[in-house]
Formats: structure tokens, sequence, C-alpha cells
């Protein structure tokens, strides 16, 4: 037995259960059946740790595994499958396969290239997986173990949001972290200080070790602060703070707004963006990839690069190139009014060793708009559609966070959303080229610190495809910038006052809690947008107070009238917005 | 930009807003009216039941033949309305507010003396009451379902969940029932209807539309469209009874589960703000923390029948009047909310005046044969009020005689404990 299998087996024996494994490169597929859901992540995790391994697939089972519903998706593909086989679309250097913020960046970043790429989505927008439920912040690296790819591209990532704000035109701040050391930070080893210990070390020696593991992960700027220093940035903080660590490079960010200004200019650059498009199988000739095959047809390819998310791991399967499970982790977020920006300058959380099984770090962050956010947390779910919020999760977060600022006004909550990471079990971002298909690489298991990476993945990505061969001359046609949908809200009254008299729909304010007007819903329509959801994530309309109570019904009559569709046939984001006639009547 | 000036600006073209201007323009003065939307007559053009209208005109009227009785009156008075007109800022300086509004004939700069404020009420959303579960397709307010109803004709959907027993709620579950809607149930916390006896009556019991009390949505299920909700019972305190979990099938649920004040742009402006009401703080005039901005209809706090809140707005005209004739206040006496009182306006009595003083009040209990009292800072009854019943879904009017506040530093309302 090699040593990477006495490992496993090792691990494997310390469960009840009949579970046999296989090596393949360096890639562990498990079989066999366990109890609860929970043991099988925890087994994938315990495997993932082993060093020397690449990839855990779990095909372990747990008791309610939904059986029928894979089989049905199974299914469901394998018809759409033999329907669209035959149907060519076209023929591409480089399919993309998802249109969340590593598609997408990975798009823009090769269309600086005279190539021909297509991104396909299967949803009717981009940026509807974790990219839109996102909490916008771009981590500054100190997280991140040493020796992982996280590490390494989060740092440089966070470097890079400067030039691709200025250049895609959204909004980004260095805001900064600031991690406080509190009472509470090591509660669980203050039974082996005494009192005033525990409060040096809290105070002078815990905030070193945090500074220390940034510097040594490459973080610049990390300072300490004590006392009024940190009260003079954060007014509104605990006052039993002892210290905090501060990180200036820290941002925060619009994920979807990020997103969607990177598929623009893709597209700009001449990339192909088909929506409602969703991968059903490849066509291959030994073990390489000759064509896509969707539920449009199929797509004709020379590369195919998988960021297909949380889907990853099916996506690979169906390529033949399955090296890892994703196992989905939800993350729940509470949005709080714009009343209540004011109280907060940095992200903020409270240090608490060991961190929260459901809620890995997390705290209070401002988001680019104005609002504050809180959360998330970390959850494991066995189903990755699990967007869902429960009232449990909302009561948690408010306690679990509201040590940070105790007089937070909690009651100006406006809205919660939960979306779903996609880590692996091997926990590090893997990108690289399929050790079984010639022509296919994996961009997967792009948890958190995705977002901030994001810049340096799609750069990573492009080097991985050219070491697989792939040719690229630059396109002396390439812009790299993109405008931004001009927002009502954030102009000077002159300026409005003269965008009114070239066009009055700037003065038909739609949106009044986001100040958002009739001409910015047009842009965004013209731009692609034909659904209620997209219309938002666009222009910010419906994100406000009333969480779209008044404004829903004047946007859909602005779909209906531009797109030229009745107003029952618009749709919120994959469904219709309303039913339909009364009476069952034609209107 | 264009520049405006006038004596009086009413923002909002509802009810409230409506009287407040017609009856200043009588009155003889120069007189805005502001409306974001298009039309004049604020929700009420979407209120095709009728019912509106029978204290002030003694008829049962329609939303809309309602609101034309003031709109025929505001474009024979030569009130200046400015629709599709969103106020931006508005900055107080002393003597003189200028208030700067968007509309797609360019930007409007307005100096006035005085301003009312009439923006009315928003429906509280699922994020409020914190419902758990998705965020498909197929969750709306009440208000909104009326108007697509009514204006344009749509049915939000077939099997339907309404949650909220309050008169938008009931109204809404018979123009659903009568349009179309295949299944419908409304369910609420409450012991029982939380609206007017005649909606339950006209609304409910007429067409057999099924209800459960003391039930509350836990969770919306479905990934696109909702697909049902999670019903679960609630006691007394509407506290969810562990095991009462029941999934109802549904493709849409409704909420309507209250309205909020639009207070948000005059905490902005400074004035203060009753955590009660969700309105502002008011004298007995309508006129807010802020002098010469006056505040009046389901913004300081929701009426229950739109004549109580052109009632507010008439009392208001009166205080805007004695505010742009400079006259005097004398001081102020401070009004309470004593026990079993959920909200009582006003909030203070200032200006001198002969005038009995209308104040209105919400009871937190249900009582039949109920006495309120109105007690003075040391205790001593000022009047006593009798009502056949009181409880909290009916908003209580009472006329004060001014005489009685005279030498008054507080006085207090409360139900009396026998």
């Amino acid at each position: 037995m090699s040593s990477l299998e006495s490992k496993v087996a090792k691990i494997l024996k310390r469960y009840p259960y009949d579970i046999t494994f296989e090596i393949n490169d360096k890639i562990v597929f498990l079989y066999g059946n366990v109890e609860k859901y929970k043991e099988w992540v925890e087994i994938g995790l315990r495997i993932g740790k082993i060093k020397g391994i690449d990839g855990v697939v779990n095909k372990i089972k747990w008791r309610g595994f939904p059986e029928d519903r894979f089989k049905e998706k199974e299914e469901r593909r394998r018809m759409l499958f033999e329907k669209n086989r035959e149907k060519v679309i076209g023929e591409y250097d480089v399919i993309i396969i998802g249109g969340g913020i590593i598609g997408t960046a990975i798009a823009r970043e090769l269309s600086r290239y005279d190539i021909k790429i297509a991104l396909l989505e299967k949803a009717s927008d981009i940026a509807t997986g974790a990219s839109k439920a996102n909490n916008g912040m771009i981590h500054p690296g100190v997280a991140p173990p040493r020796n992982t790819l996280k590490r390494k591209l989060n740092i440089r990532g966070n470097a890079m949001y400067d030039k691709w704000a200025e250049e895609l035109g959204f909004k980004f701040k260095r805001v900064g972290s600031l991690w406080l050391i509190t009472p509470r930070t090591l509660i669980r080893y203050k039974k082996y200080l005494p009192g005033p210990l525990y409060r040096v070390v809290l105070k002078y020696i815990f905030p070193w070790v945090v500074k220390f593991k940034g510097m040594r992960n490459g973080v610049k700027g990390i300072k300490i602060l004590r006392g009024k220093e940190i009260f003079r940035l954060e007014p509104y903080v605990t006052k039993d703070t002892l210290a905090a660590v501060y990180v200036p490079s820290t941002g925060i960010v619009d994920s979807y707004e990020v997103t969607i200004a990177l598929a623009e200019n893709a597209k700009e650059n001449g990339v192909e963006i088909h929506l409602k498009t969703e991968v059903v199988g490849f066509l291959k000739e030994k073990n390489i990839i000759k064509g896509v095959v969707t539920n449009k047809g199929v797509f004709l390819c020379k590369y195919v690069v998988n960021a297909a998310g949380i889907y990853a791991d099916e996506i690979a399967e169906l390529a033949g190139a399955r090296e890892y499970t994703i196992h989905p982790r939800k993350g729940v977020e509470l949005m709080f009014h714009k009343d209540t920006g004011g109280l907060i300058h940095h992200c903020l959380s409270e240090l608490v060793f060991p961190s929260h099984p459901t809620s890995k770090g997390g705290g209070l962050n401002p988001t680019i708009h104005g609002n504050v956010m809180w959360g998330p947390t970390a959850v494991e779910v066995p189903d990755k559609e699990d967007t869902s919020v429960k009232r449990e999760e909302i009561e948690f977060v408010l306690e679990r966070y509201s040590t940070i600022i105790p007089n937070f006004p909690r009651e100006q909550m406006i809205r919660y959303f939960a979306g779903v990471r996609a880590p692996t079990f091997t926990e590090d971002f893997i990108i690289r080229p399929a050790k079984w298909v010639k022509n296919f690489l994996h961009v997967a298991g792009i948890q958190s610190p995705g977002l901030a990476s994001a810049p340096a993945i799609a750069e990573y990505a492009i080097d991985k495809l050219k070491a697989m061969g792939l040719e690229l001359k630059e396109n002396p046609l390439f812009n790299p910038r993109r405008n931004p949908i001009p927002a009502t809200a954030e102009m000077s009254i002159e300026e409005l006052d003269k965008r009114i008299m070239e066009n009055p729909k700037w003065g038909n304010i739609v949106c009044t809690c986001e100040l958002v007007s009739e001409a910015e819903i047009i842009e965004a329509i013209n731009r692609g947008a034909y659904t209620l959801d997209a219309i938002k994530r666009r222009t910010r309309a419906g994100m406000g107070t009333c969480q779209g109570s008044y404004c829903t019904l004047k946007i859909a009559e602005i779909l209906s009238r531009e797109l030229g569709v009745p107003l029952n046939d618009i749709l919120k984001e994959e469904s219709k917005l309303f039913n339909g006639p009364v009476r069952g009547e034609a209107p | 930009m264009k520049a405006y000036n006038y004596d009086v600006v009413v923002i909002g073209g509802g009810p409230s807003g409506l009287a407040v201007a017609t009856k200043l323009a009588e009155k003889g003065y120069k007189v805005a009216l502001i409306e974001r939307k298009d039309e004049l007559g604020g929700i009420l053009d979407q209120c095709i039941h009728d019912g509106f209208g029978t204290k002030l005109f003694n008829k049962a009227l329609s939303g809309p033949e309602f609101a034309s009785v003031f709109i025929n009156k505001a474009e024979t008075l030569g009130i200046g309305i400015h629709l599709n007109t969103y106020v931006k800022n508005v900055e107080i300086r002393e003597n003189e507010k200028e208030i700067v509004a968007i509309s797609p004939h360019g930007i409007k700069n307005i100096k006035t003396k005085a301003i009312v404020y009439a923006v009315g009420c928003r429906e509280r959303h699922q994020f409020e009451i914190k419902i758990g579960g998705t965020r498909p397709a197929g969750v709306y307010t009440a208000g909104m379902v009326q108007r697509l109803i009514n204006l344009y004709g749509i049915l939000p959907g077939k099997n339907i969940l309404i949650v909220g027993g309050g008169d938008v709620g009931m109204i809404v579950a018979r123009h659903l029932y009568l349009e179309g809607a295949e299944n419908l149930l409304i369910v609420f916390p409450e012991k029982r209807f939380a609206g007017l006896p005649r909606n339950v009556q006209q609304c409910i019991l007429d067409f057999g539309i099924p209800y459960q009390p003391q039930t509350v949505v836990k969770e919306i299920i479905g990934k696109e469209r909702v697909e049902g909700a999670i019903l679960v019972r609630v006691d007394e305190k509407w506290k969810p009874i562990p095991g009462t979990e029941e999934l109802y099938p549904c493709d849409t649920i409704i909420l309507s589960v209250g309205l909020i004040p639009y207070s948000l742009k005059l905490k902005k402006i400074g004035a203060k703000i009753d955590p009660r009401t969700k309105g502002p703080e008011i004298n007995e005039f309508f006129e807010t923390t802020i002098e010469g901005v006056f505040a009046v209809g389901n913004l300081v706090q929701i009426f229950d029948y739109v004549d109580d809140a052109v009632e507010s707005a008439l009392i208001a005209a009166d205080g805007v009047e004695k505010y742009l004739n400079q006259e005097p206040k004398e001081k102020i006496i401070e009004f309470v909310p004593g026990k079993y009182i959920r909200a009582l306006i006003p909030h203070r009595i200032e200006w001198k005046d002969d005038r009995n003083i209308i104040a209105f009040f919400r009871a937190n209990i249900e009582k039949e044969n109920a006495h309120i009292e109105l007690r003075d800072e040391n205790g001593n009854l000022l009047k006593r009020y009798f009502r056949r019943y009181i409880r909290p879904s009916t908003l209580e009017r009472i006329e004060i005689p001014r005489e009685l506040l005279q030498d008054k530093r507080q006085v207090t309302l409360n139900v009396s404990e026998d």
C-alpha cells in the first residue's frame, strides 16, 4: 500500500461504515454509505487535508440522498444532449462555462487576444449564483493558509482591483478592515490564563500573532491599534475592545456589479455571451473535447474552461474529468438600511478563536452603496440551490454579530439573502488542466476569497491555457474600458438637469427609495437586461426601503413596453412575475 | 432649472394632500401640489371598492370618485400642480423653505413659506416581518396586487395565501375571489380579523373566503416561483407553537402586514419621529417639530378612514394659515399616551386658539364599555369619554375642549382600568 492509500484507509477506519476508495493520479474516489450528511462532509474534508492529494471525489451516499433527483437531472441532460448534439451553433477557440465573476473575468481577460470565445450561462442573467449573493469584500489575504493557491491569488487579486475598477467603471473602495480583539476573542483559553494575564495576552500578544500571520502572507500596512485610536476610526464599536488589527488593503465592491462590468466589457471586445444556455454534455474524441453540447446546440471548440461554480463538479463529470466534489456551503447575509451606513466605516469583525463552526469570520461590512451588511454564516447544506434563509438563521446572525456594535439599530434590516459557496474538499482553488482530458481547464473550488482573487485567477487561468497550447495573439482593437450606466442618484443637480433637457426620461423617477430614473432602466434593457432582477442588479431599482413594493409594477411596465412583450410575460428572474390576465381573459 | 415661488407647497397628491391644498387655495393662498406619480388621487385610484366618504359626504363612494371631488376642485382653484415630480431635497431656512424636485420637465427649484408633507405610507414587506424561506416570484404586497388587478387587469396567481387580517388584506381577498383566484386562504396572528367589522362581513363572510386565525407564515417554499408556505400556529403572544407546522401549497403569497408612514424624508430634515406611530411628532394643527413644516394623513399615523385622514388635512390647513399669519404660540402642553394607549396624536398643544382639539388614538387592548380618561400632570381627571367598544384595530377620535387644558403642562390619555 502506498503512503497515500494508508493515510486514507486510516481516516476511514475511524468511521463505522464500509467505505471503499480508489486513488487515481492523486485523486481519491470514495464509495459507500453513511448515516448523516454531516459525516459525508466530514470524511471528505478529512481526506482532503491529506498532503499530496489533488482532489476528493466523494461518491459516498448519506441517508436521504436524493437519488431520484440526481437521476432525473441526469435523464434530462441525456435527453437534451441527444436532441442537440447535431445542431452546430459555431466554432470557437475557447468555451467558458459559467457566467459568474470567474467566468466573466476569464472571458474579459481572454478578449485581449484575437480568438473566438463564447461564454455559456444557464441562467437568464450573468452573476446569478454566488456572485449575486456575496458580501462584496475584497479580502486582504491574511486569512488563507500558507502554501495555498488561495493565498497567492488573493494578495495579487486584491492589488489588481484598483486598475479593474478604473477600467471597468465599477465602484470600489479600500475601506480597510478592523479586527477587534475583545474579552471574547480567546474565551476558550481563558481558563489557562489568570485574569490579568488574559488581558495582557489579548491586548499585547495576540494582535502581534495576527499581524505576524498577515505579514508572513505578504500583506502590507497592517497596524495594531489600541484605545482611542480604535474609537477614532470606529466610534460605535464595543467599548470593551482591547486592541484591534487594522488592515488597510481590504476593499469593498458590489460583486454582481463587477461581474456585469466584466461581461459587458468582454462582450464589447467580441466575446459571445449566451444566456439560458445550459451545458448538458460534451462531444469527445478520445481524451479531447471537440464540442460543448447545450440545450441550444453544440459549440465546437478547442479549449473548455470550467468556471461553473457550484456545478463545476457536475460539468467536470460530464466531461469525464471529475477530480473533485463540491460540498455546498451556505452563507446568510442581512442587509440594513442606508440610514445605518454612517455607523461603520471599515469591514468590522470581532476575532474569536477558535472560529465559530457555522460562521467562520464574518462581521459587519459597509457596502459600496452605503448600506451595512451583517454576515455571512457558513453552513454545509446538501442542496446546491438552498438559498433559503430560516428565521433562526436571521436571529443567529443578529445575535452572533451584535457584540461588534451593541447599539446598532437592528430593526432597520431591509433584506436578507443567502448564497452558496463552492468549496471542494481540498479547500483550495483548483485551477489546473484536467488530468484525463487534454483541453479542459478546471477553475473550481473558488470559494472565499474568490471575489478578491478574481483578477489574479483570470490571469492565472490564462497562463494555464497557454501552457496547454492555446496560442494567443494580442487583439489590437481591445478596449479595456467600459462605461457604467450613469446613476441619477450620484449626479449633481446641474448634471441631472442637463440630462433631462436631452432626454426627459432622466427626470422620471421610477424607484424613489434608490432614486432610479426611467432612463437608467431603459439603458439597462438596452445592455441586455430583460428580467426584473437583472434591472435591479444594474440600476438598484427595488433595493431600497420598500423593496420594490412601489416600483416593481412600474419597472415591469417599462420592460413590457421596451421589449414588446405583454406585462404578464415579464420575468422576475427565471419565473414569470405575475400569473396572467384576470378571469383568464386576454387584456 | 425652473424657479417657482409659493406660499405653501403640499408634497403628495393623495386625498390628504389634495384636501389641504384645496382648502388653502380656497383661503386665497398661492399653493402648489407636488405628486411623484403622473396622476392625482394617491392610493385611491386603485381602490375601486366603495365605502369612502361615509363621514365626509354621507355617501359610500369609490376611491376614484372620492378623489375626483378634490381633484376637480384643485383644477379649478388654480393650484400649481406638479405631476411626475419627485422631491429630492428640502432645505429649511428661517421664513423660507427651498425644494429641489426632479421632473421630466427638468429640475424645479421651488421656494415657499410653508410645506405640508402628505406623502402617506408604504406597505411592510416580507423582510420586515422576518418571513423565512426562499425569495421566489409570487410574493407581493397587497397594495401592489390591488393595483395590478384593478388597473392592469392582471392576476398575480391562482392559489393564493393572504397574510394579514387587516382591511387591505380583506379587500384584496374579495377582489381576487371575484377576478378568478381558484383557492384563497387568509391567515393572521390575531384571534380575530384586525380590520373594520364591515369589511369582515362584506369581504370575507359574504363570500365564504376561508381564514385561519392565530397562524403565521414561517417559511416560503419554492425555487423560482412560490410553491407553498409553511404555516405555523401561534399563541396569544404570537409565539409559534412548535409542532404545529403544516405545508400549505400555493403559487402566490400576498402580504398585508401593516403600513408604515413614509417619514424618512421628514427625519432627514430634522423633524422628530414618534417611535409609536412611526410618523412625525405634531402639534394640534399638525405642525411637525420644524416650524412651518406640517404633516397630514397617513404619514402622521395610519388612519382607518380616508375621511379621518382628510380631516387631519383640513385641520392642518388652518394651522398653515395661522403660521402664515404669524399667529403667536402660547406654551407647550405635552400630550402623553398612558396605559393601554398604543399611539396618540397630537403630541403637543402649542397654538393660541379657541377651537376644540381633535385627537386620535389607538388602544392596545380590546375592551367593552370602556372609559377613556384625560388626566393632567398631577393625575387630576379632566374628562372622561365612553366607548361601547375599543379595540386595537380601530382608531378613535375625540374632541377635547381647549379650556380644560388651561394652565396644564402635561396631559395623559389612558383607558380606565374599571
